[in-house]
């Protein structure tokens, strides 16, 4: 039996795999040694095609639900609700999902992770030796070039360039609570 | 698509299959899952759906499928017509309805007395099974290649076909494109050659690696089997992943100008991958991924249109059968 997480989009699955690889490097996860992440991870393109019912992704994965997949798991940004009064924001963001849970009406378990603001947001706050990057933070600050893309930390994209393939610094008591929904999430997985 | 196409399949009580439906067959069609999932299983009940047009027709396929599967133990005892008789006798009915035929068939037993009885497109047929007498009708436009390959009197028998249609330099380029030491490919008295560049002399094809034979075997039947059907188990087997592109690139054209609808059996990723390759590079949009799946007893078909069955490959999931 298997599972579905679905995501916005290459960057949030690259995360995740990350973080499941470090799941079973630490035993938290019992999967087989050969196991691909990608398998499991659905990119849907942006937040609003997740959070759209219609998306031809979802009517493919529908005729598997019930059959091979029997536990989903959704995860995406709440963003800013100066962008979007509809779905953005934790409380809208929750409603919007809850409606999508209610018009794909798939009879499994259905969860979900939503990250506060961005997962760029949430990954600078865990970022280790977080300090060693103020100093930038303050410069773009000072700069006032943040509004340019006010979505995107540039401490985040410095990150990236910085290290093509980052080490999150996944102990941080942050991540937990993803953690237990992953570990949860691949305990009903078909060894 | 064209109207011989087989778009849908329905199947009852064959093989793995008690009761199965799938849709949305394309001309070229490939199908993963992982083993005893019932592949090779599928691609029989469409060929013989598709040559369920008349009683021998269907005694032919039949009798081909059976051949195929016990080919090895045949070559030590023969076969006869009581193998046949037993295939009937195995189950108490069959069903295959797709947008082609329709057969039903049934075994009635009574008193001793066995009766098969037929019904193929709405013609009823009874057979008293001590009247039953091998008799069969080949149709020459569909071709079973197995996994253990061509014969060479198969092979001879769809080389004919290239030499009829003037198509032997084309077989010789793709020949030549494979292994570039080979100038030439022949058939002398039944027996399939190829000649080497700097050589007068001609050496028997199973001197060389299976793939080659395998490779050949699938160029002359897409040209035999004009306005039919190809079926290829294994499609892969023999065949090295270098030379796969150009093996799907020579299947999508060739199935596309002689109008063949193709269905072939992998377990390979670097197939599936390269067939998603080579469909997109040649923007062929009537290709189609057929993947198995069972769950406890139950065997279902899931069927990736292109543009889906692309998409699956550049996320890199899985596709050779349910996780």
């Amino acid at each position: 039996m298997s599972l579905r997480i679905f995501v916005e989009g290459n960057d949030d699955k690259n995360f995740i795999v990350k973080l499941l690889n470090d799941l079973k490097k630490y035993n938290q996860i019992d999967v087989l040694d050969n196991i691909n992440f990608n398998n499991y991870i659905t990119i849907m393109g942006s937040k609003s095609k997740l959070l759209d019912s219609s998306h031809e992704k979802y009517q493919r994965i529908s005729r598997k639900i019930g059959f091979e997949v029997l536990e989903v798991l959704f995860i995406f940004d709440c963003d800013f609700e100066v962008d979007d009064k509809n779905c953005n924001g934790m409380k809208k963001s929750l409603e919007c999902f809850d409606n999508l849970k209610k018009e794909l009406n798939w009879t499994i378990p259905m969860d979900v992770h939503i990250f506060d603001k961005n997962l760029d947001y949430f990954l600078v706050e865990t970022i280790n030796k977080k300090e060693c990057y103020e100093h930038f933070d303050k410069l773009i600050e000072c700069l006032d070039v943040e509004k340019l893309k006010p979505n995107k930390k540039p401490i985040a994209n410095l990150y990236r360039d910085l290290y093509p393939y980052p080490q999150f610094y996944f102990k941080d008591d942050r991540f937990q609570p993803l953690k237990d929904k992953l570990i949860d999430l691949f305990k009903g997985i078909e060894k | 698509m064209s109207e011989h196409f087989i778009k849908n399949i329905e199947i009852k009580n064959f093989k793995c299959f008690e009761d199965f439906k799938a849709e949305g067959f394309g001309r070229v069609n490939l199908i993963g899952g992982k083993n005893n999932v019932g592949k090779t299983a599928f691609m029989e009940a469409v060929g013989i759906n598709v040559h369920s047009t008349n009683i021998l027709t269907l005694f032919s396929s039949l009798m081909a499928i059976y051949f195929e599967r016990n080919k090895l133990e045949f070559i030590e005892k023969g076969y006869s017509v009581d193998d046949l008789k037993s295939l009937f006798e195995s189950r108490q009915t069959y069903f295959s309805k797709s947008n082609i035929n329709e057969v039903h068939y049934k075994l009635y037993n009574k008193d001793g007395k066995k009766e098969y009885i037929f019904n193929i497109n709405n013609k009823e047929i009874a057979i008293n099974s001590n009247d039953f007498s091998y008799e069969v009708e080949y149709i020459s436009n569909i071709e079973y290649i197995s996994n253990l390959g061509f014969n060479n009197s198969s092979l001879q028998k769809n080389y004919i076909t290239v030499q009829r249609i003037d198509k032997e330099y084309i077989l010789n380029k793709y020949i030549n494109e494979f292994d570039n030491s080979i100038e030439k490919f022949k058939i002398f008295d039944g027996s399939p050659e190829c000649k080497l560049k700097n050589s007068n002399s001609y050496i028997k094809i199973n001197e060389f690696g299976d793939g080659l034979k395998h490779y050949i075997s699938i160029i002359c039947s897409l040209y035999a089997c004009e306005n039919g059907y190809l079926f290829i188990d294994e499609i892969d087997n023999g065949i090295h992943y270098t030379q796969l592109d150009r093996l799907w690139e020579i299947i999508l054209t060739i199935s596309k100008q002689q109008n063949v609808q193709v269905f072939a059996t992998t377990h390979s990723k670097e197939c599936i991958e390269s067939y998603a390759r080579v469909a997109k590079k040649l923007e062929d949009n009537e290709i189609i991924f057929i993947e198995l799946c069972k769950r406890e007893e139950e065997i279902k078909a899931f069927v990736y249109p292109y543009d889906w069955f692309i998409d699956e490959i550049e996320q890199e999931h899985e596709v050779r059968g349910c996780l």
